[in-house]
């Protein structure tokens, strides 16, 4: 077991406005823990992945991640830290829609500065493990959910990133297809593969967490540990 | 770099409405630019070119032959690059009896040969004069037709102080240094008054100034006074500037609306391109995408398409300019050499790729700040509630539904709305003027035709040996019966021309006695002011005339006509006089007796469809001893300024309509999830594109009606500027020439404009499938 933290939320606050969607939240996840997230409409689960992510910016309060002060970089750096140390999934996917399958996983290594074929191969690599090896020269418009999801897991695997942040991941899927990527994320989380997973279903959150953050209203309301089934 | 070249080479090889959109705009406005600035060059620079090819002389200096010599100015080369000369120049009293051309005082210079290191003259027809008793005489350059066809091919001898000269040859000096050119010997034959040098110097030559100091350096070693008089290259540079300035205020608006129209077509494509593709710029950034990378991106994105658009707009450009050009500035001498210049090539392909980096600048640093997490849940819940107010108005209306969901769309997005009627404002102002100018110039050259006549003919007298034609017998009577008489003929007007004394003017007066249908052949219907004469003691004065004078009608003038002292009062101003020695007076026919047979002019006007050339060769079969010519070409300006203008405008119009192609594009791109549901509720592909080309003809509508009084006041702005630089004067009825129907159909225009961009996107939104669309959102 090792304790090595990589995320640190200390008294994070983010005000839209008057509103407040988050409001105060301290949270820590160590290496190879998985996270859920869960809590009503509205409550700030979505605020707080983008904090994590470097995608938004807190109104007060510290974000560390791998070590690094998020709430203090500058949009470049957040970029260069986003690219090389974290993998995001969305509830859309959030494909680009210029390029293939197969290219859009091969782009998050051409910007760590692959070469395109490098980028390629490895891309196939997960492809096949992915079980959509079938799928590389579609464009995401003739995908199906499940598949499109399935290039978003890649896409965010690319660069081995320290942190896999989902945000709603089978929010958008049937029960099939949603029941693919939990053992998709289950799978990755036994091979050592930290996970943050924001989610309405308790299914997925009992599944793949090892550990439970219930928010209410831009606050932590409950923390529990989570017995896989 | 390689993560953003792929992701913008994707782009634009799958958004291929964008990319077609963005590099057409850059096409149409690339050739708009290059045909402007190949005009604009065409009318200034030739000079130049003109000057340097010729190796024109900076001063054309004429000395005193009493006191200098020839070795004396030929030592004295203080500052002198290279000289031409001395060339003993002889000022004759030209009386030629082939035609009105070189009459009267003439500049004649004695030169062995036509090169040398100045002044290298072109030669353009015939031979350079080799024997005394030869001339080659001084003109424009001429295509064989025209030179066949023209008064010049009349001119077979000068008659210079009384020694005939035969004609062997025509050359043309920009520099205008001789009228013409005789062997050595026959210049001092003709008892040369002064000697002329051409100098070309070293150092500065940039002013009048510095070329009069670079004279008085060369003066210095010769003796004082030998100088008489001198011309700096500055004075013949700006007569030809001035033909240029008639163009500059035609072409200085086309520049400006084309270069409008770009910057906001441009700004709309990007700014579109950008809007639509917050989610596009969220994904990107969220995967790590710098704000530097995303905007390299996009500003990739738009540059490829309008670089290769401006590689096309260039080279179409050039292809439409170049016959435009060849065609109409030959016959200003510099037909050499007026193809499209290099730097008009350099400005099409790179300007408007600028211009498109810059206008997409703006809405790719609005892509930079973006923050990610907007960016992407922008992406995912589109923006509504802006419009719905206006939406349920419109929906109480009786109204078809498509009609008033048509006419609701354009408030759901403000600031596009507002960029694609400024462009459908721009492209009506544009069409608006180009009809005002083009019907202005059309009406001026029908002046211009209508006054000329449409066959100019004039007795001529043909004396001493090697003459192959006699001369005409009639009497001016009986030369008008013959025109009135020869098949064709409309109007005939004779007059005769003479010079006489004016009490109390320093310089004698022309007047035309002026009898037939002259006065009914436009001089009368050009009247500026006042009314035509009616008896004997009024006169009709041209606007050049009494410019010059200081004159003005109602004013008096006691004249001495045939030894009569006779006074008469200007009645009238008109536009032009009559042909000849210019700015003359019209006076009705008087009984002058004997004279020369020069003094007589006809001119003709035909019956609508008369065949020019067979009237003409009728009248020549029937007296050989009459020159008669076609007067009828419409004026140069006219025909370059309407062709010009026509290519101008469709050009801006059709960049307008890709405007409204684009805009209807992106709202159909952001609407996407809208339209299948209106089809899902069974709205027809006919709706939609209803309801597509409804949105757009509103914003047609009120573009023109906006656009016409912008059109109307660039016309009212830049005609008379225009008519300024020629220095002429135009009745008031040229610039009248709006009429409701005219203004209607300038409204039309805005409305098809509209129509014709809207109609392609209408008509693909409304094949798109709904099903593709649920199961992309
Ligand atoms: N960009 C924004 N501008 C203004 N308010 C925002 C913005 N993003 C979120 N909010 C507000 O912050 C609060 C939390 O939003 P958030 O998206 O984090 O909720 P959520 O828990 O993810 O909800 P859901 O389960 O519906 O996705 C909400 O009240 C929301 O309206
Ligand atoms: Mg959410």
């Amino acid at each position: 077991m090792t304790t090595e933290t990589v995320v640190r939320l200390d008294e994070v606050r983010k005000e839209y406005g008057e509103t407040a969607a988050l409001d105060g939240v301290s949270l820590t996840i160590r290496r190879g823990e998985a996270v859920a997230v869960m809590g009503p409409s509205g409550c700030g689960k979505s605020t707080l992945l983008n904090m994590i992510a470097g995608l938004d910016r807190p109104t007060a309060g510290e974000v560390h991640v791998h070590g690094e002060r998020l709430d203090l970089m500058n949009e470049t750096k957040l970029a260069l830290f986003r690219r090389h140390h974290l993998g995001m999934i969305f509830q859309f996917f959030n494909l680009l829609d210029d390029l293939s399958a197969l290219d859009n996983v091969a782009l998050a290594a051409q910007l760590t500065g692959s070469s395109a074929a490098t980028a390629r191969r490895r891309a196939l690599e997960l492809f096949d493990e992915l079980g959509i090896a079938g799928r590389r020269d579609v464009y995401p418009a003739a995908l199906s959910g499940g598949e499109r999801q399935r290039v978003a897991v890649a896409r965010a695997l690319m660069n081995r990133p320290a942190l896999l942040l989902a945000d709603e991941p089978t929010g958008a899927l049937d029960s099939k297809a949603g029941e693919q990527v939990m053992d998709l994320l289950i799978d990755l989380n036994q091979i050592g593969q930290t996970l943050l997973i924001v989610t309405h279903d308790e299914r997925l959150a009992h599944r793949c967490a090892s550990r439970l953050v219930e928010l209410a209203d831009g606050r932590i309301a409950r923390e529990s540990t989570l017995d896989r089934v | 770099m390689s993560a953003v070249w792929a992701t913008a080479r994707a782009a634009v090889r799958r958004r291929k409405l964008q990319t077609f959109v963005i590099g057409l705009v850059a096409l149409f406005c690339t050739a708009t630019v290059v045909v402007s600035l190949a005009l604009l060059d065409a009318m200034s620079a030739p000079f130049d070119r003109a000057f340097a090819q010729q190796r024109g002389p900076h001063a054309v200096a004429a000395y005193d032959p009493a006191k200098v010599t020839d070795a004396q100015l030929t030592a004295a080369r203080d500052g002198v690059a290279a000289v031409a000369g001395p060339f003993a120049q002889a000022t004759v009293e030209g009386t030629g009896t082939d035609g009105p051309m070189f009459q009267g005082p003439l500049a004649l210079t004695g030169r062995a040969d036509p090169g040398g290191e100045v002044d290298r003259l072109d030669l353009w027809r015939g031979r350079w004069v080799s024997a005394p008793g030869e001339i080659v005489l001084a003109a424009i350059p001429e295509d064989e037709t025209s030179f066949r066809l023209g008064p010049m091919s009349e001119v077979r001898t000068v008659t210079a102080d009384g020694v005939p000269l035969t004609v062997v040859g025509w050359a043309y000096s920009v520099s205008a240094t001789a009228d013409g050119w005789v062997t050595p010997e026959q210049a001092v034959a003709l008892k040369p008054s002064a000697v002329q040098m051409l100098y070309r110097f070293t150092g500065d030559v940039s002013t009048r100034e510095a070329v009069q100091q670079r004279l008085t350096g060369v003066a210095t070693g010769l003796p004082g006074g030998a100088l008489l008089a001198a011309q700096p290259y500055h004075v013949v540079k700006e007569e030809a500037a001035e033909t240029a300035g008639v163009y500059l205020p035609f072409l200085g608006t086309f520049g400006i609306l084309g270069l409008l129209v770009a910057v906001i077509i441009v700004g709309n494509v990007v700014s579109g391109a950008v809007i639509s593709g917050f989610r596009h710029i969220g994904v990107l950034k969220s995967l790590g995408f710098t704000p530097r990378q995303v905007v390299a991106v996009y500003l990739t994105m738009v540059t490829v398409p309008a670089s290769a658009g401006a590689v096309l707009g260039t080279a179409l450009g050039v292809a439409g300019a170049n016959p435009l050009l060849n065609e109409t500035f030959q016959g200003m001498g510099y037909g050499q050499d007026t193809g499209v210049q290099p730097w008009v090539w350099v400005a099409g392909l790179l300007g408007v790729p600028a211009l498109v980096l810059l206008a997409a600048l703006l809405p790719a640093l609005r892509a930079h700040r973006l923050s990610a997490a907007a960016a992407i849940s922008a992406g995912s819940a589109p923006r509504r509630g802006r419009g719905l107010r206006v939406q349920r108005a419109l929906g109480g209306t009786r109204l078809p539904r498509s009609v008033s969901l048509g006419l609701g769309l354009p408030f759901a997005r403000p600031g596009r709305t507002a960029l694609t009627l400024a462009s459908l404002l721009l492209g009506v102002t544009t069409v608006t003027f180009t009809a005002g100018l083009t019907d202005s110039l059309l009406e001026v050259s029908r002046i211009d035709a209508e006054a000329g006549g449409d066959v100019g003919v004039r007795p001529e007298r043909f004396e001493g040996p090697n003459r192959d034609r006699t001369s005409s017998t009639r009497t001016d009577q009986e030369v008008e019966a013959l025109l009135r008489s020869t098949p064709g003929a409309a109007k005939v007007g004779a007059s005769r021309g003479r010079t006489v004394p004016a009490l109390g003017q320093s310089e004698p007066v022309h007047v035309n006695f002026i009898r037939g249908d002259t006065a009914a052949m436009g001089y009368q219907k050009q009247l500026l002011e006042g009314r035509w004469l009616d008896g004997a003691d009024e006169v009709v004065a041209s606007a050049e005339l009494l410019n010059k004078r200081g004159l003005k009608v109602g004013d008096t003038l006691t004249l001495e006509i045939a030894e009569v002292r006779t006074t008469v009062t200007i009645v009238g101003e008109t536009v032009q006089g009559l042909p000849g020695p210019g700015a003359g007076l019209f006076a009705s026919w008087r009984d002058l007796g004997e004279g020369d047979p020069f003094e007589f002019y006809y001119q003709v006007e035909l019956a609508e469809g008369a065949d020019l050339e067979g009237y003409m060769a009728a009248v020549r079969a029937a007296d050989p001893g009459l020159t008669v010519w076609d007067n009828s070409d419409t004026t140069d300006v006219a025909v370059v300024v309407t062709g010009f203008s026509t290519v101008l405008a469709v050009l801006l119009a059709m960049v307008a309509a890709l405007g409204v192609l684009n805009t209807v594009a992106l709202n159909v791109q952001d609407r996407r999830r809208d339209l299948g549901m209106l089809k899902s509720i069974g709205m027809t592909p006919r709706q939609v594109i209803a309801m597509l080309i409804t949105s757009m003809a509103a914003l047609g509508v009120i573009g023109g009606l906006i656009g016409i009084p912008f059109g109307m006041a660039a016309h009212r702005l830049v005609v008379p500027l225009a008519a300024e630089a020629a220095k002429v004067t135009f009745p008031d009825y040229v610039m009248e020439i709006w009429d409701p129907v005219t203004l209607l159909l300038m409204v039309v225009s805005g409305v098809l404009i509209a129509i014709v961009g809207a109609l392609l996107p209408a008509r693909s939104a409304a094949r798109l499938s709904i099903a593709r669309v649920l199961h992309n959102e």
